[in-house]
């Protein structure tokens, strides 16, 4: 009896769940932030070639390296781990583990062993400490005296740093006299570009007023990835920018230095559980601490611009910049 | 104390690409860097996406296809199944996924469980319709040439549902295809959403429209293979 000639085959639906798909996963996309991804697991045994017969990492328990979510971290995860494992190390990396707080729980909770981390997120994020240190050397010495106090510690760290600066197009500057941040102060008005948070921070305007003394301030909030565009433009005369951003090798922007230190120092040292440090041996620091030591600003820049810009593999730009310095 | 600083400077080596190439300008579609990522990004992605599909479409239909013949049997049944898979439907899927997650973790299981539930409705609507739809002087024909009800299933009722079957399939298949995708949002890594999320920030067009087209190419191709499938399925129906 209960016989319901139906026909259709519910068509109407399928086509407007995919549109609504479409739309929800741009707009969370938007939202998101820790959407890297780049990072894949497990590289192979693909590099025990170099190094010849030097492997005194072989027979040694694994050890678990973690990196956080952007690009010049992938990058730093794979120097490290491709070179320990050229000389026998056996290193599992899990990339893309999220920010700093996520990263350190998971050091702290022993579910990794070691990470790269910058000099003044240690001190400011996880420390919580607010006086601001003299130099580089100052701001090292801090973060690791903070480190060993929980268990871990620093190696050598590396002679880039990647802080916040101001960038602005080489004419401008010329034209202005801009070397430093303080001669901004000689404009009348300077149209400022930087994230909204830029403006309340001590490392933004706050420490700007406070220590150069710029009240001429026009400021423009933008989307982290829009101030090299907003240059080009002409929209802002100065940008907010990471001073190992791809986009500052060549020439093409000035970077303005900064004397008093408002932007703080952010080099980076790997910390690594100290226990593991022991179980490792000398030559697993000495490997760390060598690659560490090549890495300056300009090949951090150009390893950033490979992987940000020309969208190489972080794995593949790390291995080619190990093999020109005989890391691998 | 940083002896190290002091030793020389890095090589630099040449990493290719430099400031003129095509994804430096973001064109279009850069062919030489889709072709090179082909076998590292793209081709496992495709390759994912496929077993999630295949996998959530199977499961799916085998689901449906024991809840329509129970259903067809006892007709009572008929409304608690369409009103639960309905249900199941009606979920946003990123709340489904996000809901999933802190159970079953960021593994192909919870994108397999958000896409099976999306297959239901559609497929156990179609099979019981199709089953419905067989004419009652077949049936009564079958009765009289001492079919049981088992033998009468598969040689009579199943192959005259097959094209309301396969057009249920068609359609939870090209959904599954694109709600595979968003996957890769809340942090399953895999299929042609990973690339397309990770274009989305970097708005590096290359890579989102390689990852698009690849999506809506293997929806078509499913697609097709399925009306063929049918075809074949059911010589009969070309005649007509």
């Amino acid at each position: 009896m209960d016989k319901r000639p139906e026909g259709g085959h519910d068509m109407r639906i399928g086509p407007m769940r995919a549109a609504a798909v479409a739309l929800c996963a741009l707009a969370l996309s938007l939202g998101v932030a820790a959407c890297g991804g780049g990072g894949d697991d497990n590289g192979g045994g693909a590099s025990t070639t170099g190094a010849a017969a030097d492997q005194p990492g072989k027979g040694k328990p694994t050890v678990v390296m973690g990196s956080k979510n952007f690009t010049e971290q992938f990058i730093l995860g794979e120097l490290y781990k491709q070179a320990l494992e050229a000389r026998g190390f056996t290193v599992e990396l899990k990339s893309n583990i999220g920010a700093s707080e996520v990263v350190d729980r998971a050091l702290t909770s022993g579910k990794i062993d070691m990470y790269p981390e910058y000099t003044g997120v240690i001190l400011s994020e996880l420390a919580h400490q607010t006086s601001r240190p003299r130099d580089a050397d100052a701001a090292y010495a801090a973060a690791k005296r903070f480190e060993e106090s929980r268990g871990f510690t620093l190696l050598d760290k590396t002679p880039f740093f990647d802080t916040d600066a101001l960038a602005t197009k080489p004419d401008f500057a010329a034209r202005n006299g801009l070397e430093q941040v303080g001669d901004l102060g000689k404009l009348s008005s300077v149209k400022l570009g930087a994230p909204p948070e830029f403006r309340t921070r001590f490392q933004g305007i706050v420490g700007l007023r406070k220590e150069y003394g710029l009240d001429n301030i026009d400021f423009t909030p933008l989307a982290i990835g829009l101030q090299y565009k907003a240059l080009d433009s002409g929209r802002v005369d100065v940008a907010n920018v990471f001073t190992t951003d791809g986009q500052l090798q060549g020439g093409r922007y000035t970077v303005l230095a900064d004397p008093k230190n408002v932007f703080g120092f952010q080099n980076v040292a790997p910390v690594v559980s100290r226990k593991v440090l022991a179980e490792q041996g000398p030559a697993f620091a000495e490997t760390l601490n060598a690659v560490s030591a090549k890495l300056t600003t300009e090949a951090m820049r150009r390893m950033n611009a490979a992987v940000d810009l020309d969208k190489q593999d972080p794995k593949a730009v790390a291995s080619r910049f190990l093999s020109a310095n005989g890391l691998k | 104390m940083t002896g190290a600083l002091a030793q020389s400077a890095p090589v630099i080596p040449d990493f290719g690409g430099g400031s003129d190439s095509c994804v430096r300008r973001n064109e279009t579609f850069c062919w030489d860097w889709f072709s090179s990522h082909w076998g590292s990004t793209f081709q496992p992605a495709l390759l994912q996406h496929i077993a999630l599909t295949a996998i959530a479409v199977g499961v799916g239909l085998a689901i449906a296809l024991a809840a329509a013949l129970v259903a067809y049997r006892r007709v009572w049944l008929e409304r608690p199944f369409t009103l639960l898979s309905a249900l199941l439907y009606t979920i946003p899927s990123l709340a489904l996924f996000q809901l999933l997650v802190p159970i079953t973790g960021l593994t192909r299981l919870t994108a397999e469980i958000a896409l099976v539930s999306y297959t239901l409705l559609i497929l156990f609507r179609n099979i019981v319709t199709g089953l419905r739809e067989v004419p009652d002087e077949v049936r009564e024909a079958a009765r009289g040439m001492g079919l049981t009800p088992l033998q009468m299933l598969w040689r009579v009722e199943l192959p005259i549902a097959v094209p309301a079957i396969v057009a249920g399939l068609r359609i939870a298949t090209v959904t599954v295809i694109s709600l595979a995708t968003v996957a890769a949002i809340v942090g399953v890594n895999e299929g042609l959403g990973v690339p397309i999320l990770n274009a989305i920030p970097t708005t590096f067009n290359t890579e989102f429209i390689a990852a698009a087209v690849l999506t809506i190419g293997l929806a078509l191709v499913a697609d097709g293979l399925l009306l063929a499938a049918q075809r074949i399925l059911t010589p009969w129906a070309r005649r007509a």
